[in-house]
């Protein structure tokens, strides 16, 4: 069926295309009454990139007051020419939600709740628990009589998460101790 | 004239970026689903998702064909929502006069839910929703606030497929039109969806109904047809007086 | 990626296997739309009918786990019909290199296996070599031990009948694809092949890459414009963070861990430095002492000296064939040889397989840090589903994290392309990056080791670690400075410039540089990861370049092995396309791999610059399992027999034994379904970070598990049912989604069913269904050891009760 015979401006015996909406007859409110102000009035923008696939769309963020407002697709990237798939346009709930961390926790051994923690008892605790496990566990040789000089009982898993900076001194930080068990995202 | 979306089914991929970027924008809570049996969720359009990707899936002659939908309010040039609401609540639809953009005001909650029944009936693509909570009706409202300010709708912004694409009503209508040509030998039933009455033209992959049971109008039902037609008997009365 | 995104559009024909792109890189699907409208055909091979599916020309089903056999009758297809592009595979590949008389393949093993060790002894595959050590070649390609006529009498096996029952393709479909994409080796069009983990999550992961890699040489598409092995890498930074090397088996840069057997640097170089006589091969990890004395010097700062080996032997050493991967860390964490460490921004708890193992294994850390951005099943293992806390003695510590809006500094998409982000808002409440974690973590553990004695100090002490994250700071050692005043090639720097590009490092200690691929990226004149400059010449808008917007590795290569798009004088063989071109005496384009001249001066360098001989792989001797990739069942097969030979799966493959990891048995009647696992759009792998974005949960709310009608009909199941799915190892509750869109498959004479379901689903999110990982075995690939998510065999049934949904 052509299609344009089943409109329904047809149907209800007033099709008319090319006039202006006033001549149209219809009673035109004064819609200006509306503010169209935006929620992005006045804000600063921020270049930042989506956190997901490696297709890493560069993404302006709308900041105000502190806090960001609204995030779309950098135009500019060109890449993405300034789109977003779901999760990418999602990135405002996702920085601006009550579901995430906002303080080191802490459970202890047995324990059946988290326990919130300042960060410094929280450092301290960590470097307790890892100097102790390092000493305890260092192996100098390994069992053909070879030095290794490592650590086999810690271990890092992730992250791709990670900036490159931040990856540089992770990598650089688990040598340091001497660790081996080292994976993350890429090998899964 | 007006401005228009043009909304190219044969490109989307469904990645549903328009669908939050909608919601972000808006600042629309989610709301709770379900898995049901489908991608499509949520379910259909609600008061808080303007923009809803609809998903259908075909086995055809042992070809499998999966269509996406993004569906959305298509700012009629003559909307019956609004001569609808007219009646019982003056200015509670209004249309912009230099976008075309049919917007539902706050006035909205003042119709009771027997009469929003009666808006949403008169829609030919079953669109306005209400919050029974606030009684406020809602849809897509074009971002007029972006496109006052230069800026394109969220959706068609967000559209990574060059499936969306928003401008004067003539310039959509020729890329419309050109596009069509197009993806002829690819889609052979493909079509135009109601382009001389909306805003919002979709190019339909295929039958309009394998898409969607709302991609072109619908005729109104009987009893709601004739107080249409009343409706819209008025307003062009008034113009011809004028 | 060989190429990059934009690339993507000047293709002729794209072959999406082993990825599903337009869901998992929705953004790439722009490019290939792009190329569909300019007349490119594009392909969908996958079990699974996806919205990439639904974009493409057209999409062939086929059971996971037989990609060599798909790609393998291709091999077939191309040499039997000559389609390959001759003077390409004769000049720049190994085709003409004869093997030497050693080398045997019979009954699904390679010469050299050895069943004890279950290791093969690779020297058995080397090439013959003349007495300069060059490998001796015949360009004529008759000898019939040349690679080329090796492939032909390997891949001669993968007949149309033999790959179609295996696979469950048709002969048509087959031949539809083997079609399409050989037509790609004309010189003047491109072929590109787009994958992620669909081919890497096999135990013949890398062997399923490797053969993707020979159809692209065979067929000339790997340096030019819309060709190249393309490799869609996961999260953002998951290009980067493998240059950085958070794995336990290399060091930044793709330098090789140390091991035992190396215990100075001398040992280390001399092992991992190749030499080649040729002097057309640019070999150029010649220069990896460099790289590696660059990389100790940023690392030691002023304590690296060249007399103690710039602290070398400070490095803690793997042994020879351990492998510290994820798989065996849960092996021995669930055996309680683990016990505490660090999980930053992963959920293995989703994640990993086997996950009812993974989840117990937790439970026998003495302590677990976890910085996260929410509560995770990983995070939260003690109080989750069949767990008593109270039994549990984990000390567990988890530091909030900020969102990446919330830090400045860089991140590497799969093109290689390096880009600066900047801070948006500060961390909220009292989260932090992950950067800053890390720093103020070693800088505590520092103190302590200042205070007290402990096992070699020096270790940790001899390192120049920052008292605070400073993430510019961080990208300028990246690129690398001088650490002295010196004179390169008449050149003179001064101490603490910054290097101009990896040709300028040491070994002498005056160079410091924690990534010599990211030399060349900051400069004195500035961080060129910051660039936004969109210009371009018309030469390089024709093939969508972009050489000013930010930074690319290598040295702003936007293609690598581009030398290999242009013939010996330099000229593009697809003039219409060129990525560089020999003009008046230089070369113009994309940065050239290597800035010689053509070959034919005879002062050119073989284009494939990373291979020792310089020629392109079609037979390549490093991998452990096989110089050519070899169809093996997976682990878990509904198969009694392999098709191809007597070797059911992958003679090398890695698997855990412990009593929680059972495998089905071949054919296994209690598991007569195929069940292959996947992302989705909406999701972000394991789901932690998506579900907790309610907008996000609304569009995907539960567990589902994708089958066929005809399935469904077999097993009573309505669509919308929920239902239980069953394998060796666990249960799923997940809701029935009956579709079109999965298709049964003919295998060997019957018909094999197929199921999906996505992993990101877990118990912290309530009533949305909880890890499909607890289906799948901890069996991987021996190169990489990346698990086989992508099979399983299960058995599905409606759900009498419902407890996770």
């Amino acid at each position: 069926m052509d299609i344009s015979r089943r409109s329904f401006l047809k149907v209800a015996g007033a099709g008319t295309v090319g006039l202006t909406l006033g001549q149209l007859g219809l009673d035109l409110r004064p819609v200006a009454a509306h503010a169209y102000a935006m929620k992005i009035d006045g804000a600063r923008e921020v270049i930042s990139i989506c956190p997901f696939c490696s297709c890493c769309c560069n993404v302006l963020m709308h900041v105000k007051d502190g806090t960001v407002v609204n995030v779309e697709g950098d135009p500019d990237y060109p890449v993405s020419q300034g789109a977003l798939c779901a999760k990418g346009a999602a990135l405002l709930t996702m920085h601006v939600n009550d579901h995430r961390l906002t303080k080191p926790l802490y459970r202890a051994p047995g324990s059946a709740h988290w326990e919130e923690k300042d960060w410094d008892w929280t450092l301290a605790r960590i470097a307790r628990r890892l100097k102790d496990t390092r000493d305890r566990d260092f192996k100098t040789v390994n069992d053909k009589g070879q030095t290794v000089n490592r650590v086999e009982s810690i271990f890092q898993l992730g992250t791709s998460q990670m900036d490159n900076e931040e990856c540089a001194v992770s990598h650089q930080m688990l040598r340091g101790l001497g660790v081996v068990h080292i994976d993350h995202q890429a090998r899964i | 004239m007006p401005k228009a979306f043009f909304i190219d089914t044969t490109r989307c991929t469904a990645c549903r970026g328009c669908q939050v970027a909608c919601k972000e924008w808006h600042n629309l809570p989610a709301v709770q689903t379900r898995q049901t049996g489908t991608h499509q969720n949520p379910p259909d359009l609600n008061p808080f998702n303007y923009k809803l990707v609809r998903f259908s899936e075909h086995l055809i002659d042992g070809v499998i064909r999966w269509y996406f939908f993004p569906d959305q309010c298509r700012h009629c040039f003559q909307p019956p929502c609004l001569f609808t609401a007219e009646d019982y609540v003056p200015g509670a639809i209004v249309q912009d006069e230099d976008t075309g953009a049919v917007l539902y005001t706050d006035l909205t909650r003042h119709l009771s839910a027997e009469e929003f029944e009666e808006v949403r009936h008169a829609c030919p693509y079953d669109i306005p929703r209400r919050d029974s909570g606030t009684g406020l009706v809602s849809k897509c409202d074009m971002c007029i606030d972006r496109v006052k300010n230069d800026k394109l709708p969220m959706c068609v912004n967000t559209c990574a497929m060059g499936a969306m694409h928003f401008g004067e009503y003539d310039d959509i209508r020729a890329l419309a039109e050109k596009r069509l040509e197009v993806v002829r030998g690819e889609f052979p039933n493909a079509s135009l969806a109601n382009p001389d009455d909306v805003a919002v033209v979709y190019l339909l992959a295929d039958e309009p109904e394998r898409l969607h049971q709302h991609a072109v109008a619908q005729a109104p039902a009987p009893m709601t047809r004739k107080q249409l037609l009343a409706r819209l008997a008025r307003p062009l009365n008034k113009a011809s007086r004028a | 990626m060989t190429n990059h995104w934009t690339d993507i559009e000047n293709a002729n024909a794209i072959l999406i296997m082993g990825s599903n792109a337009a869901e998992h890189h929705p953004i790439s699907f722009k490019w290939v739309l792009k190329a569909k409208e300019k007349g490119a055909v594009v392909m969908h091979v996958d079990p699974k009918f996806s919205r990439t599916s639904a974009r493409s020309d057209f999409h062939v089903p086929l059971r996971s786990g037989t990609d060599i056999a798909f790609l393998g009758g291709m091999v077939k297809y191309i040499l039997d019909n000559d389609k390959f592009f001759h003077d390409y595979v004769v000049q720049y590949t190994n085709a003409a290199c004869i093997v030497g008389e050693k080398f045997s393949f019979s009954n699904g093993l390679f010469a050299g296996f050895d069943k004890k060790t279950r290791r093969y002894d690779r020297s058995l595959w080397a090439f013959e070599r003349d007495e300069n050590g060059l490998p001796r070649r015949d360009t004529s390609l008759k000898h019939k031990r040349c690679v080329l006529n090796l492939m032909r009498a390997h891949y001669g096996r993968y007949t149309l009948d033999r790959v179609s029952s295996t696979t469950g393709v048709s002969r048509e479909n087959l031949m539809r694809v083997y079609e399409a994409f050989a037509a790609t080796g004309a010189p003047d069009k491109a072929g590109t092949m787009m994958y992620a983990l669909g081919w890497t999550q096999h135990t013949v992961g890398v062997q399923n890459i490797r053969l993707a890699a020979i159809i692209q040489l065979l067929l000339g598409n790997i340096g030019v414009a819309g060709g190249g092995i393309n490799a869609l890498r996961g999260e953002p930074n998951v290009q980067g963070s493998t240059d950085h090397a958070l794995l336990y088996h290399i060091l930044p840069g793709y330098l090789p861990m140390v091991q035992a057997k190396w215990p100075t640097l001398a040992d280390y170089n001399k092992a991992n430095t190749p030499v080649s006589n040729d002097p057309q091969s640019a070999n150029w990890w010649q220069n990896r002492p460099k790289y590696m004395a660059s990389l100790l010097k940023s690392w030691f700062g002023d304590n690296a000296t060249e007399q103690n080996e710039f602290c070398y032997g400070l490095l803690p050493r793997l042994d020879e064939h351990g492998d510290y991967s994820l798989m065996y860390l849960f092996d021995r964490m669930y055996k309680g040889q683990i016990s505490g460490g660090f999980v930053f921004g992963t959920n293995p708890a989703q994640s990993a397989p086997n996950t009812h193992k993974t989840r117990r294994a937790l439970s026998n850390l003495d302590w677990l840090v976890v910085g996260e951005l929410h509560h995770t099943e990983t995070s939260d293992f003690w109080r989750g589903p069949g767990m008593n806390p109270s039994d549990i003695g984990t000390e567990v510590f988890l530091l909030p994290s900020a969102q990446r809006g919330e830090k400045e500094g860089s991140i590497t998409n799969s093109g290689r392309w390096l880009m600066w982000h900047y801070m948006a808002q500060q961390p909220i409440g009292e989260s932090r990056s992950l950067g800053a974690m890390v720093v103020d973590i070693m800088n505590a553990v520092r103190k302590l080791y200042r205070q007290e004695p402990g096992a070699f100090p020096e270790q940790l002490l001899m390192h120049d670690w920052p008292q605070a994250f400073d993430p510019d700071r961080i990208a300028k050692r990246n690129n690398g400075w001088f650490t002295r005043d010196v004179e390169i090639g008449g050149v003179a720097y001064k101490k603490g410039q910054q290097i101009p590009g990896f040709g300028n490092l040491q070994t002498d200690g005056s160079t410091a540089c924690s990534s010599w691929l990211q030399c060349g990226s900051y400069l004195d004149s500035g961080n060129l990861a910051k660039r936004r400059d969109l210009s371009q010449t018309p030469m390089q808008a024709n093939i969508g370049l972009f050489p000013n917007f930010a930074w690319a590795w290598p040295m702003n290569r936007r293609v690598l092995y581009n030398r290999a798009s242009v013939d010996a004088n330099g000229r593009p063989w697809n003039p219409a396309k060129p990525v560089i071109s020999w003009e008046d005496g230089k070369w113009v384009g994309d940065v050239p791999d290597g800035g010689w001249p053509p070959m034919a001066s005879g002062k050119g360098k073989l284009p494939f610059i990373m291979a020792a001989d310089g020629y392109g792989q079609l037979y390549g001797p490093g991998r452990l399992d096989g110089p050519l990739p070899e169809h093996y069942e997976p682990a878990e097969t509904p198969l009694a027999r392999n098709p191809f030979s007597g070797q059911l799966s992958n003679p090398c493959m890695k698997r855990m034994i412990s009593d929680a990891d059972p495998l089905a048995k071949p054919a296994d009647k209690r598991y007569p379904i195929v069940l292959t696992t996947y992302c989705l759009t909406e999701h972000w792998c394991g789901g932690g970070e998506t579900r907790n974005t309610p907008v996000l949960l609304e569009a995907e709310p539960q567990q589902y598990v994708e089958m066929s009608p005809e399935l469904a009909k077999e097993k009573g199941i309505a669509n919308g049912d929920v239902v239980v799915v069953e394998s060796a190892r666990g249960r799923v509750e997940a809701v029935a989604m009956v579709t079109v869109r999965m298709r049964p498959l003919p295998v060997e004479g019957r018909i094999i069913h197929e199921i999906g379901m996505p992993f990101c689903f877990g118990w912290t999110t309530p009533k949305c269904g909880d890890a499909v990982n607890r289906l799948t075995p901890a069996v991987g690939d021996p190169n990489t050891t990346i698990p086989e998510y992508k099979v399983s065999l299960v058995n599905i049934r409606k759900a009498d009760k419902v407890t996770e949904l």
